[in-house]
């Protein structure tokens, strides 16, 4: 006898689930000009940083960050972008740098956070500056900050 | 405490203190059905992005909340192939007694094999694998158990089983010394 | 400043709803269970004086009209009971007669309560719709009318607007919304408001979606129904001015709020899994949050004279003995009994809120509508608590930082 039918998903069939692509609004941007605005902004932070600006180049990475599932480049981009600021801080400044981040700031930089830490391979993110600023943020943004990184379906 | 252990600790348990926020929630699939919506993967809008917390490449602790239970599973620390086999003979000692764990699920995820659709769909297959242990936290346990115990309780988890590893691996090769000793001196007249 | 009272109701298991009788002489309440037992007040303590038991799926909420003293109940089993008190023929006791509700719905009934008339009520469910029932007299039945679109997950709660026809529902699709309850034989034209002017049944007068993703756990309408209040999973408040137009978003640094209550037409009372209930205030101009009911600083240094009731049960405390057993057991072959846990100090594992768990309802208890004088909260620690709204203690170096102190790896 065929059995077949019974592996048959039949939930896929309800009208009212909700799909992927309906829990949050896609990026509006499409993937060529997410990745330029990311390559511009690039550059944008490392005039930040030798100026020293560590505050500012944040922000700049981390305002309109890309988000969503076609924009994979401009996504990596910017993570690496992050990591280089993330990297040349001394632990001892990230306390200030954090408070003076706007609170949807810290929420993205969260999201960062744990993307680094979800990688595969290392390439040049180190475990303990993700784990120090983890800590720091968690410090200062709270609990809150990690509950949004789960809720928020827009994953950079 | 070494100065990179500390860290990960704390970043597990924050992101546990954020993840046990649950609450009593019954199928919106299958009528009068109250089951972990983690593990059922079938409402997509009452799970939550999974996050890794990893200290370096062999150590890494993965959190799947939803809105009723989270899954948490721990990747130990091994170094060489002693550890390897004392990790899963101690890990599958205690899974094989998982219901006197309460929160201890009998086996850790497995990923790879079959993939609950939505859980991780935002997570590289390639550390979504190699887990050792999963812990599977309902709302009936943060209902009946202190919520801060239980993140103790892992957490403490984590710290002993490190410790009890490299315990039982230093006991082991002094045990081994002996033996060989003892063996040797046969041929020492 | 009065303090807090506060009732332990149960030792171990959650109070998942509490209501009140209009007097405040008795309450219903559930514990986690298909039972609701109604516990009337004998001078500092509560009794139970009947239990009602109809549902065979635990009891998910709990409302008890103030007027008609008519209690309805919702559970897991998809049903609802409308329970009136009735003398018993035999004995002429009074006694709660139930009344099956014709929901017509399949999956859970997770939220319900009276319209403000008490001539309705509304049935959140998660079968991704809410009953609107009304009484049918022809019948002699209550009958029910769904608003469905365009619900996409479950409905967690719902709150009714004073005029009686509006009725706001938060869902597990992270979005709040208005909808109009409007039914022909039991409203009169209601008189447009700044939700809208033409209400037929199931108008959307509103759909606001929850900051970061996060499922809307709480809804209320203001005293005067013209501003929303909505508590998400993303921990944070918003608060909706639909005239305005103007949205104010309260993102916590805190974990996250699931239920929350209007005291004043400028002040909202929330709490949640942070176990302390919280206090915002603000008006058109803006939102903030001023402060706490609970004072965890003063809790911890008279920790001695509240741990009469605070004394948490051992009872599910995973303190190490489990592991401790393994231990043995691997370690040196000693497998001793479990049960027979080590004496581990209960007192510090005491959190320095009044409440030990999250907080499940916060009611009005006290006042008239657009001026609350006390509420009371449960949750799912086992406790009744009344506050005074004016105690607030302000948030600062007391309550956040000695939570965040907490989160520190010991």
């Amino acid at each position: 006898m065929d059995v077949n039918f019974r592996k048959i998903d039949i939930d896929q069939y309800d009208e009212d689930a909700l799909l992927d692509s309906e829990l949050y609004e896609a990026d509006p941007r499409d993937p060529a000009q997410a990745l330029n605005e990311v390559k511009q902004k690039a550059a944008a932070v490392r005039s930040s940083l030798s100026k020293g600006d560590v505050v500012g180049a944040l922000t700049l990475v981390l305002e309109d960050a890309p988000y969503g599932p076609n924009v994979e480049e401009a996504k990596n981009l910017n993570l690496q972008t992050l990591v280089s600021i993330l990297n040349s801080t001394k632990a001892t400044e990230i306390p200030g740098v954090v408070k003076a981040l706007s609170t949807d700031a810290q929420d993205t930089l969260m999201k960062y956070l744990y993307k680094g830490m979800a990688l595969p391979g290392w390439g040049d993110v180190s475990g303990s500056v993700l784990l120090g600023w983890h800590e720091k943020l968690t410090e200062i943004a709270g609990t809150g900050c990690i509950v949004r990184a789960m809720t928020d379906r827009r994953i950079v | 405490m070494s100065n990179v252990l500390r860290p990960y600790l704390a970043a597990v348990r924050s992101t546990l203190t954020a993840a046990l926020t649950l609450e009593d929630f019954s199928s919106q699939v299958v009528e009068r059905h109250n089951k972990p919506e983690v593990e059922v993967g079938a409402s997509k809008e009452v799970l939550l992005n999974p996050l890794i917390i990893s200290r370096n490449e062999n150590e890494r602790v993965l959190i799947e909340p939803s809105i009723n239970s989270i899954r948490l599973s721990i990747k130990i620390k091994q170094a060489d192939e002693i550890e390897r086999i004392l990790c899963h003979k101690f890990t599958r000692f205690m899974m094989q007694r998982a219901e006197n764990f309460v929160v201890l699920r009998r086996k850790p995820v497995k990923v790879g094999i079959q993939p609950s659709p939505g859980v991780l769909r935002f997570i590289d297959p390639r550390v979504a694998q190699g887990y050792d242990i999963s812990f599977l936290i309902t709302n009936n346990h943060t209902d009946t158990m202190l919520k801060h115990k239980i993140v103790d309780f892992i957490i403490q988890f984590m710290e002993e089983v490190d410790k009890e590893i490299s315990e039982m691996k230093l006991s082991l090769n002094a045990r081994a010394r002996v033996v060989a000793e003892s063996y040797l001196t046969a041929f020492n007249v | 400043m009065a303090p807090p009272e506060v009732f332990s109701l149960s030792q171990q298991t959650p109070v998942t709803c509490h209501a009140f009788n209009a007097d405040r002489t008795q309450v219903a309440v559930s514990l986690n269970s298909n039972e609701v037992l109604i516990y009337a007040r004998e001078g500092n303590d509560w009794r139970v004086i009947d239990t009602l038991t109809e549902h065979d799926k635990p009891v998910t909420s709990i409302d008890w009209a103030p007027r008609s003293n008519r209690i309805v109940t919702s559970a897991q089993d998809r049903n609802a009971y409308v329970w009136q008190q009735s003398p018993d023929p035999q004995t002429g006791h009074m006694v709660w007669k139930p009344t099956l509700v014709l929901l017509r719905i399949n999956r859970a009934a997770t939220y319900v309560r009276w319209s403000p008339n008490e001539d309705k009520f509304a049935v959140a469910s998660g079968a991704r719709a809410i009953a609107i029932c009304s009484f049918d007299p022809e019948g002699d039945w209550w009958v029910s009318r769904l608003l469905k679109k365009p619900i996409r997950s479950t409905v967690l709660s719902v709150d009714w607007h004073p005029n009686n026809v509006l009725l706001a529902a938060g869902s597990a699709d992270m979005k709040a919304r208005v909808f109009s309850a409007y039914i022909k034989d039991v409203d009169k034209k209601p008189a447009p408001s700044v939700w809208g002017e033409k209400l037929p049944f199931n108008t959307i007068c509103g759909e606001y979606a929850s900051p970061s993703g996060g499922w809307v756990h709480g809804v209320a309408f203001s005293p005067s129904g013209d501003v929303l209040a909505f508590a998400s999973h993303d921990s944070s408040v918003t608060i909706v001015y639909p005239g305005g137009p103007a949205v104010y978003t309260i993102k916590m640094s805190i974990l996250p709020l699931v239920t929350l209550t209007w005291t004043t037409e400028e002040s909202v009372i929330a709490a949640g899994h942070d176990c302390q209930p919280l206090v915002f205030s603000g008006n058109q101009g803006g939102w903030e949050l001023v402060g706490s009911l609970d004072d965890p600083q003063s809790n911890k240094s008279s920790g001695g004279a509240r741990s009469g009731f605070a004394g948490a049960s051992p009872v599910g405390r995973l303190n190490s003995a489990a592991f401790n057993t393994f231990r043995n057991a691997a370690e040196r072959g000693i497998s001793n009994v479990p049960g027979s846990p080590t004496a581990s100090s209960s007192t510090e594992s005491e959190l320095f809120t009044v409440h030990q768990n999250t907080i499940t309802s916060v009611r009005p208890y006290d006042g008239v509508p657009g001026n609350i004088t006390r509420v009371s909260t449960s949750g799912v620690d086992g406790k009744l608590v009344v506050w005074d709204v004016s105690a607030v203690t302000p948030i600062g170096a007391t309550g956040l930082a000695g939570k965040l102190g907490k989160m520190q790896l010991r």
